[in-house]
């Protein structure tokens, strides 16, 4: 490893180094696509139905998983992810039934910025209050998940055709069409992933993550970059929930689709590389991992797994994940 | 401000009675829970009454079993989102094996509590899985496994013997002490001797506090990780089963909505989740409090939305009150 | 000090104040003065950094910052950095009032500063950290080309690059920023010496420039060689300013510990081993990546053997390695002729060797009192979970008074002085029993009161037929409490001197020397 040298050698290692840094994101990807090559040949049909289905369907966690590998990588967690999805579910269903497809895009960007402002406050509290942000981000589900079910007291409410097509690339929100799904995943999550490598509040988040101290010493605005975290996880948990509101076509507020939807966040974005800890992972790792874990179900079930059977593989395989990355994380600790 | 405290460097100076308050937070819990005691009173007079505190504390007794879990986890810097399902679990057990006596039933619901909670601190302690993760996995393992269960081997376990019922669910003296009140008492006892006078109790705060040193001291530390879930998990299983005591029937909701309150009781108790601060004694406090306030918004026919968010605001407020007036999150 | 200093002359013609009085009466000030800060007082909780500090800094000079360890010289250095607010004083910058509350305000007032611990984000490249922080990458490599290191990869990761590298790469961002007043704070600590140069010849260039450098170190070499002026911090007061070539090293040792220094250093103590005594603790060749390059000693009951050694050398990985913290890669660790094999510090400590590691983080238990501190190792095993030690009480009772800790000076030990915290860390071991006593810097940022007990403890533990290693960066205390020294460099023993006639500056010497000679 020769950090300083020729300037001509270090091209060559630029893969090698490439991979290294990057690892654990092309191995997310690499296990999705052998998951789902491995799931190809488990039914006897594999086209662009499926494809469209797992693309649609993992929108949710995808986006929920985004939201919280932001938060994490700038030293956060946010316990309330899922509670946020339901509530903007919930918002959504209610305002866009009955609307036209340009009304009902004005009132998504409205809600996305709504719950970015939540969430960015919730992140705002987190700083001043000096209150850890487990305890907030829980008392937070409470305060969330609650409004969701007096927004959206039972299921109901609905959304224009257009926006659902939009997510789902059909009007019933079942088709064969994917390339919507995968444009509407791909678009905001490269952008944020772009954002975040390239600019100075996107490695802002990197900083206050990987080493707060060193960052507040560089003049970093260590707690803008925690609210600024806080908010746009808040916007990608928005998207979720929209998402969730076009597959389905009417919204949702029971309290155990969100506390679900957040635990699996969590474990999502440790699979995708994000560290617990802050500051080390990608957006695009964690994306992808939230598509595996997702795909594990269908997966399971076209092994005639049932589906109760396939929860404790789930737990089990994401303990096993975590062990392995405890391991690692202690050896590379000891080797420095 | 924001960064300092991050660093730790600055300590506010707090007002006189700040201070004051900061070295008796039981006094201010004891207030909290009387006030409240009182408006619940205002809202509803026939609360202030045996049957009415009663309730209360019927309520508030597996409560304060989970969250007195919680609370030994968060001194050691842990915390245990699987307590629901374990009790969950525990109470399937018993039911399950409630054909066999009450005795049999009880001792292998709580063995289930026990193995989970090992396995939890295994994880945690061996393997230094983030206690966050290795409970939420166990939690997610344990529905899954029950869920199958329900349907195969615990079909027609839905019920729990009579001892049981009265445990979880009885009252003497004249139906004014609930039975889970006493069993509840006892574990106080046992927690509070156990936590202040006790080497493992001394252990138990020492790694909350500052890991590192306790290692360096020649501790080993996955041992009093191990030994921390493990008990938990006994207090987890034993709440379950004076739930499903108490409404008869086991389910796999059973214990899902004490999960988060159990959290809550030991915050407004005091206990810091960054570890090596709290008291059990705040924590039944907290399980008191929390109990009050269920019972004033059922009153209040406020439905369930309206609990939950005034739930979510009263814990923020007062987990915010703590962090302003002892300086600690 | 016999009366107050004289010898303000310097070079510069700048100079036009009257020199304070020990106990740092004010200083005039002419309005020329790039940076001056009056009367700055700063607290945390119970203890107070600093009481009352004047620092004037004129342009064009290089000003040196002295004072023993917990003299306050990092905390005024935070506070001029914007990373603290001072409880009280004024600070101005070329005649103006500045309010510091955040590292932007200070670097937007022309100061900049280059910490001990680089601060460059760990996960971060070189690059990024330098787009982060708004900084562009030509004018910091022109910088570090002047420094030799201009085939520096800015897509390195700041992990991966060695600590001198970071401190270099930390010293061109802040000239980007063409400050007024640049501060190092023990830059050239764990330095090697041609980098040393290198930082020497900027800071010559900045002086040239007419801006000025405030310089930290604890190398009384450099002052003399560089600095034109120095301040003196005790006790978080400036005692003295003059020019370091005016009063010599002496004279600066002498101000910056006080009279009782000369007592403190030339206390006698009658050596407590034999050769008969039998060995307790022995390495062979013991190897650790590539920080302990092959390092056999031995240790005898009721000897002191000091290490002596400058920064990073690897005296870190060694006290890990003998404490059971970590294993060696190669070579056997002996306790009483017996192999350790430590996995953990438990076997270490069941075998009677502990450890008193520097840092009081990673030994005190901040919030819980001070007798729980005390006797926590009593419960290592699990037999003894279940209630509390019979004997703890007067175990604790026993080490309270040996060691005076005043019990009552603070509920939670995280409130404690520093020299009492250290009390308690080595009163821990005298509670729990121990063979051989491992110490790590101990007296590190203590009054020098506490100090003086504590030597006298550990000779007293030697006495009675301990047998104890220490690590201490006061060299001139080692002839203290030592028996013998080892010198340390580079991973391995470079030289044993007796401690009778070891002197700082042998030990220096002998520590720097190698570093001069031999290739980097």
């Amino acid at each position: 490893m020769t950090v300083i040298g020729e300037r001509s050698r270090i091209r060559k290692m630029d893969w090698r180094r490439w991979l290294r840094r990057h690892g654990w994101t092309v191995a997310a990807w690499a296990l999705l696509l052998a998951l789902i090559g491995f799931y190809a040949t488990l039914i006897p049909r594999f086209g662009a139905f499926q494809i469209s289905s797992i693309a649609k369907n993992s929108l949710p966690l995808v986006y929920l998983s985004v939201a919280q590998a932001v938060i994490v990588i700038a030293g956060g967690i946010d316990l309330s992810v899922g509670a946020m999805l339901v509530l903007t579910n919930s918002i959504a269903a209610q305002l866009m039934v009955g609307q036209s497809f340009p009304i009902t895009l004005i009132i998504a960007l409205g809600v996305i910025l709504l719950a970015a402002g939540i969430n960015g406050g919730v992140g705002w509290i987190i700083s001043i209050s000096r209150v850890p942000d487990i305890v907030v981000t829980l008392a937070t589900s409470f305060i969330l998940s609650g409004v969701a079910l007096l927004v959206l007291p039972s299921p109901g409410g609905g959304t224009s055709e257009g926006f659902r097509a939009m997510f789902t690339g059909s009007a019933t929100g079942s088709g064969t069409n994917f390339w919507p799904s995968l444009v509407v995943m791909a678009i905001p999550v490269g952008l944020l992933a772009f954002w975040m490598r390239r600019s100075r509040t996107g490695l802002s988040l990197y900083a206050t993550g990987s080493d707060p101290t060193a960052a507040y010493l560089s003049a970093v605005r260590t707690a803008r970059a925690k609210v600024v975290s806080y908010a746009v996880g808040g916007a990608f948990a928005a998207l979720g929930g929209l998402s969730a509101l076009a597959i389905t076509g009417s919204g949702e507020s029971r309290l155990s689709t969100g506390a679900g939807f957040t635990l699996r966040s969590v474990a999502a974005i440790v699979l995708g590389g994000v560290a617990l800890t802050g500051g080390v992972g990608s957006v695009v790792g964690a994306a992808a991992a939230g598509i595996v874990l997702f795909t594990l179900s269908p997966v399971l079930s076209a092994m005639g797994i049932d589906p109760n059977t396939a929860q404790v593989i789930q737990g089990a395989l994401i303990v096993v994940v975590m062990m392995v990355a405890g391991i690692v994380e202690v050896r590379r600790q000891r080797s420095e | 401000m924001t960064a300092e405290t991050r660093l730790g460097l600055d300590d506010e100076d707090q007002a006189r009675w700040a201070l004051r308050l900061a070295e008796h937070p039981l006094i201010v819990l004891a207030t909290v829970l009387v006030v409240l005691v009182l408006v619940t009173g205002v809202i509803e007079p026939r609360y202030l009454s045996v049957s009415g505190i009663r309730n209360t504390v019927l309520l508030a007794a597996p409560l304060g079993i989970m969250a007195g879990a919680q609370t030994i986890l968060m001194l050691t810097g842990g915390i245990d989102l699987s307590v629901g399902m374990i009790a969950t679990a525990a109470a399937y057990v018993a039911g399950n094996q409630s054909p066999n006596g009450a005795a049999l039933a009880i001792a292998l619901g709580l063995l289930v509590g026990v193995a989970a909670g090992t396995v939890n601190g295994i994880g945690v302690g061996v393997f230094r899985v983030n206690p966050l993760i290795m409970t939420l996995a166990m939690s997610a393992i344990l529905l899954g496994l029950f869920t199958a269960l329900s349907f195969t081997v615990l079909q027609g376990s839905t019920t729990v013997a009579p001892f049981i019922k009265t445990l979880g669910g009885g009252s003497f003296w004249g139906n004014r002490i609930p039975y889970n009140a006493v069993v509840w008492t006892g574990v106080s006892v046992l927690i509070v001797y156990g936590l202040r006078q006790t080497g493992l109790g001394r252990l138990l705060y020492a790694v909350g506090d500052n890991s590192v040193a306790v290692r360096l001291a020649g501790i080993r530390i996955w041992q009093v990780h191990i030994a921390a879930y493990a008990i938990a998990g006994l207090l987890a299983a034993l709440a379950g089963i004076l739930l499903a005591g108490r409404t008869g029937a086991v389910d796999l909701q059973l214990a899902v909505n004490f999960l988060l309150p159990s959290v809550a009781a030991a915050v407004i108790g005091g206990t810091s989740i960054f570890g090596g601060v709290g008291t059990y004694g705040g924590t039944i406090f907290g399980a008191l409090i929390l109990g009050v306030l269920a019972t004033m918004l059922t009153f209040l026919d406020a439905g369930q939305a309206i609990q939950q968010v005034v739930y979510g605001v009263i814990v923020l407020g007062l987990a915010w009150l703590y962090a302003r007036v002892t300086g600690i999150g | 000090m016999s009366g107050p200093r004289r010898g303000l002359t310097s070079s510069s013609p700048r100079a036009g104040y009257q020199s304070p009085g020990p106990r740092g009466t004010p200083i005039e000030l002419t309005s020329g003065s790039l940076l001056a800060s009056r009367n700055v007082a700063k607290r945390f909780g119970s203890v107070v950094a600093l009481r009352s500090v004047d620092l004037v800094v004129e342009p064009g000079e290089i000003h040196a910052l002295l004072g023993a360890n917990g003299a306050g010289k990092s905390t005024l250095v935070k506070i001029l950095s914007g990373v603290h607010r001072q409880d009280s004083g004024e600070i101005t910058v070329h005649g103006g009032p500045v309010d510091l509350r955040r590292p932007g305000d200070a670097q937007g007032a022309g100061l900049a500063t280059v910490f001990q611990d680089p601060a460059l984000i760990p996960d971060l490249t070189v690059g990024q950290n330098l787009r982060l922080t708004d900084v562009p990458e030509e004018s910091v490599r022109a910088w570090l080309d002047r420094m030799g290191l201009s085939s520096l990869d800015f897509d390195a990761l700041a992990r991966e690059l060695p600590l001198p590298v970071l401190r270099l790469l930390d010293l061109a961002r802040a000239l980007v920023r063409e400050p007024s007043l640049l501060m190092l704070d023990e830059i050239t600590a764990a330095l090697p010496a041609d980098q040393a140069e290198q930082v020497f010849a900027v800071m010559d260039e900045w002086k040239e420039r007419g801006r000025s450098v405030l310089f930290i170190t604890h190398r009384l070499g450099e002052v003399l060689r560089m600095c034109d002026r120095a301040t003196v911090l005790r006790d978080g007061r400036h005692v003295a300013v003059f020019a370091p070539r005016d009063v010599g090293e002496s004279g600066l040792v002498e101000a910056m510990l006080g009279e009782v220094a000369r007592e403190v250093r030339e206390a006698q103590h009658t050596p407590t081993v034999e050769s008969s005594s039998p060995v307790v603790l022995e390495t062979v060749e013991i190897r650790s990546k590539e920080q302990v390059n092959g390092v056999s000693l031995s240790l005898r009951a009721g000897e002191v053997l000091g290490i002596a050694a400058l920064e990073g050398q690897g005296q870190d990985r060694l006290f890990e390695l003998l404490s059971g913290d970590r294993r060696p890669d190669s070579g056997e660790i002996l306790v009483n002729g017996e192999p350790l094999n430590a996995r953990s510090p438990f076997d270490a400590v069941s075998r009677g060797v502990v450890l008193v590691p520097s840092d009081r983080l990673q030994a005190l238990l901040p919030k819980r009192p001070i007798r729980e501190n005390l006797g926590m190792p009593l419960y290592s095993r699990i037999s003894r979970w279940f209630s509390i030690a019979a004997d703890e009480g007067a175990r604790v009772d026993n080490a309270v008074e040996r060691l005076s800790i005043d019990t009552r000076a603070a509920r939670q030990a995280g409130k404690l002085s520093g020299g009492n915290q250290q009390k308690v860390v080595v009163g821990r071991w005298l509670a729990a029993g121990f063979r051989v006593l491992l110490c790590f810097d101990p007296t590190r940022g203590i009054d020098v009161g506490t100090k003086q007990q504590i030597y006298e403890l550990l000779r007293e533990l030697a006495a009675d037929g301990a047998a104890i290693l220490i690590y201490t960066s006061e060299l001139a205390e080692i002839p203290l409490v030592c028996d013998r020294v080892l010198v340390f460099y580079g991973g391995q023993v470079v030289g044993e001197q007796p401690a009778a006639t070891a002197t700082e500056e042998s030990l220096l010497t002998a520590a720097h020397g190698i570093v001069e000679k031999g290739a980097v």
